[in-house]
């Protein structure tokens, strides 16, 4: 019987919590339709990914692992050498993974090989037609602005593919996996594609925006990097993760990793707060699954007031240093 | 060793502009397609101009030519003009009444059948994803087709040595640098430069720049079925408005939002 497979990803040494919504997302179309649920992960034997594979417990039927020295840093050639391998294994009617920046590549990269459908970044998922059999995606496009209907289609030998947007689900809740089965994988030989180095942007301290409770984020209304203290002055009061728009990541004030939206980071903080953004739609698509937006903003009619919560009109010169003093004062 | 003389693709979409507000976005009958409302014109897709930048930049340090290349209606002439404009040698354009609903997989191979009847190419630059589809699927089924490795989303180029590039591809917690044999894709990323605006000269120009123009019957491509259909969009309003805190001075407002925020049990 086919299966719907979900692919997690380790990342920073651990299993990425996304991939547990993944996982949820996989347990209700595997209900829809009727068929198992199965899981996979790939990577380097050893106690990273013995621990993923423990953290990976969404009651699958079998979850998979792909062992191999080549699996320890990411490439797409690598990854989906593996990938390949668990779709003979196991001959699923749907792949899905979480909409990360190697799955923006390994993904589409995969779907073209195996010549069969795929929607990158989706929000939600559906079935329809008239027996139930298809697959419904949903996903924003424009930017955002606009949410696109698709009907996913594989081939008989190919899974139908999906990546979804985090935050768009609630992670599984941990239940045993019933088998965890090794699949064997010879990656072939690839000399087109040679990895020279990773080189690891400069550490900022504080937590990572993709998973941090509170999100301090600064705009191209800072003014200039040399304002960039604001921000950082006012995370660091928080215990807060440093955020940043497309522009500041694009003029180099700090490193797009930073990068919350469309094409960067999805938040999906307790708090987020923006300072000097705007509010464009590819940079709200980074922050809808936020539960609290407060805004910062000199213009009292810009966008961002659309989905924050709180706001202030106001310089931020003025507004954040008292803002962060009163902080410190209440934590204190 | 430099390499002499690269020929380069570069794919260039026409694309509504990104920055319409979703309160003026229009869909025709049948919700299929978004229209670029009147008076806002569409504009060439901003990570394809980014990819055209660094084109343009090869060229100068390594001589060769850069075809762009685009498919869609008559009117994406357009932005083969704006290509040319900005330097490209020439430009190609697949349009056929045949192609309006193609999917990406399609459209990629469609692209690759156009960049093999226009002759030899060592690099193919595309946008990482485009901003009306947010797709990012194109190139790859253009890498497929042409049978070449794809690296994306690409921040940097290094450099063009022998018939290698080396690349930075950005991660989630920095960057990978990837050396890659040629011919490559590359998927460009907004990071890697600040696109130029056609000059004076190139614009008056590009309005007689010889543009290839193909239909169905020029590539003999078969396609299969769409793997992804399109059913319908939809336009998505927010309407919200924030609880604005007031205060007579900006740091009253700061420390009244730090109140309100502990209030409410946030922070
Ligand atoms: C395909 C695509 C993908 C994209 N992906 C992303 C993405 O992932 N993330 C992203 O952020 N953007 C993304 N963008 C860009 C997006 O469209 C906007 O251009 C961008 O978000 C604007 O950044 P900003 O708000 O910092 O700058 P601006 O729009 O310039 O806004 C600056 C704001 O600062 C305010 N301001 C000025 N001075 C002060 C002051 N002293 N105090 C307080 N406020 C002040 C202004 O009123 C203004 O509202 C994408 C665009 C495209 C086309
Ligand atoms: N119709 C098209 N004409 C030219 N290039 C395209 C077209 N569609 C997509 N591309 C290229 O492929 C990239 C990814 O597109 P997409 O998969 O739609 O996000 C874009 O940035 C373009 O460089």
């Amino acid at each position: 019987m086919p299966g719907i497979l979900v692919i997690g990803e380790i990342s920073g040494g651990r299993l990425l919590p996304a991939s547990l919504e993944a996982a949820a997302t996989g347990a209700a179309l595997a209900k829809s339709f009727g068929e198992p649920l199965y899981g996979a992960l790939m990577g380097q034997a050893g106690n990273v990914l013995n621990g993923a594979t423990e953290a990976f417990a969404a009651g699958f039927a079998t979850l998979y692992v792909v062992e191999h020295a080549s699996l320890q840093n990411y490439t797409a050639h690598a990854h989906n050498g593996a990938a390949q391998a668990v779709v003979s294994a196991c001959k699923p009617s749907v792949l899905m993974a979480p909409h990360t920046l190697r799955a923006r590549e390994w993904a589409p990269s995969l779907a073209a090989a195996l010549d069969t459908g795929l929607v990158l970044d989706c929000t939600g998922l559906a079935t329809g037609g008239p027996d139930g059999a298809d697959l419904v995606a949903l996903k924003p496009v424009l930017g955002g602005g606009v949410v696109a209907e698709f009907v996913v289609r594989g081939t008989p030998t190919a899974p139908r593919m999906i990546t979804l947007r985090s935050g768009a689900s609630a992670r599984a809740e941990s239940a045993p996996n019933t088998q965890v089965e090794r699949v064997a994988f010879e990656p072939a030989s690839n000399d087109r594609v040679v990895l020279l180095e990773e080189i690891a942007a400069q550490a900022s301290s504080g937590p990572k925006v993709s998973d941090a409770k509170i999100v301090v984020s600064g705009g191209r209304g800072l003014g200039g990097p040399d304002n960039w203290h604001y921000i950082e002055e006012a995370a660091a009061a928080l215990g807060a993760a440093v955020g940043c728009s497309r522009p500041v990541a694009d003029s180099g004030w700090v490193n797009s990793s930073h990068q919350v939206g469309l094409s960067g980071n999805s938040v999906n903080a307790e708090l987020y707060m923006a300072v000097g953004i705007s509010g464009a739609v590819q940079h709200l698509a980074g922050i809808n699954s936020s539960a609290v937006v407060a805004a910062i903003n000199t213009d009292a009619q810009a966008d961002i007031f659309t989905r924050a919560n709180y706001g202030v009109a106001g310089d931020y010169k003025e507004v954040l240093p008292a803002f962060v003093e009163r902080v410190r004062q209440l934590k204190a | 060793m430099a390499r002499l003389k690269l020929n380069i693709f570069v794919t260039v979409k026409q694309v509504a502009d990104p920055n319409i507000p979703p309160s003026h976005i229009q869909l025709d009958d049948s919700a299929k397609r978004i229209i670029s409302p009147f008076g806002i014109p569409p504009v060439m897709n901003g990570y394809d101009a980014n990819a055209l930048e660094e084109a343009l930049r090869l060229r100068e340090k390594h001589n060769g030519k850069i075809t762009a290349i685009t498919l869609g209606e008559e009117s994406s002439r357009d932005v083969l003009k704006r290509a040319v404009a900005m330097g490209a040698n020439t430009a190609v354009l697949l349009s056929d009444p045949e192609w309006t609903h193609a999917d990406g997989a399609a459209i990629g191979q469609l692209i690759a059948a156009g960049i093999k009847k226009s002759g030899p190419f060592d690099l193919v630059l595309c946008g990482r994803q485009a901003s009306d589809t947010d797709g990012g699927q194109v190139l790859h089924w253009i890498a497929r087709h042409l049978d070449i490795p794809v690296i994306t989303p690409v921040v940097k180029i290094e450099a063009v040595e022998g018939d290698s590039i080396t690349v930075q591809r950005l991660t989630e917690d920095g960057v990978q640098r990837l050396k890659v044999k040629l011919p490559a894709l590359l998927g460009v990323s907004s990071e890697m430069n600040e696109p130029r605006l056609p000059s004076m000269r190139g614009l008056m120009g590009a309005g007689r720049a010889m543009i290839s123009a193909w239909k169905k019957k020029d590539l003999a491509v078969e396609l299969s079925a769409p793997r992804v259909e399109l059913r319908k969009l939809a336009i998505q309003i927010r309407e919200g408005k924030a609880e604005m805190i007031a205060g007579k001075t900006g740091a009253e407002q700061g420390a009244a939002l730090a109140d309100k925020l502990r209030e409410k049990g946030i922070i």
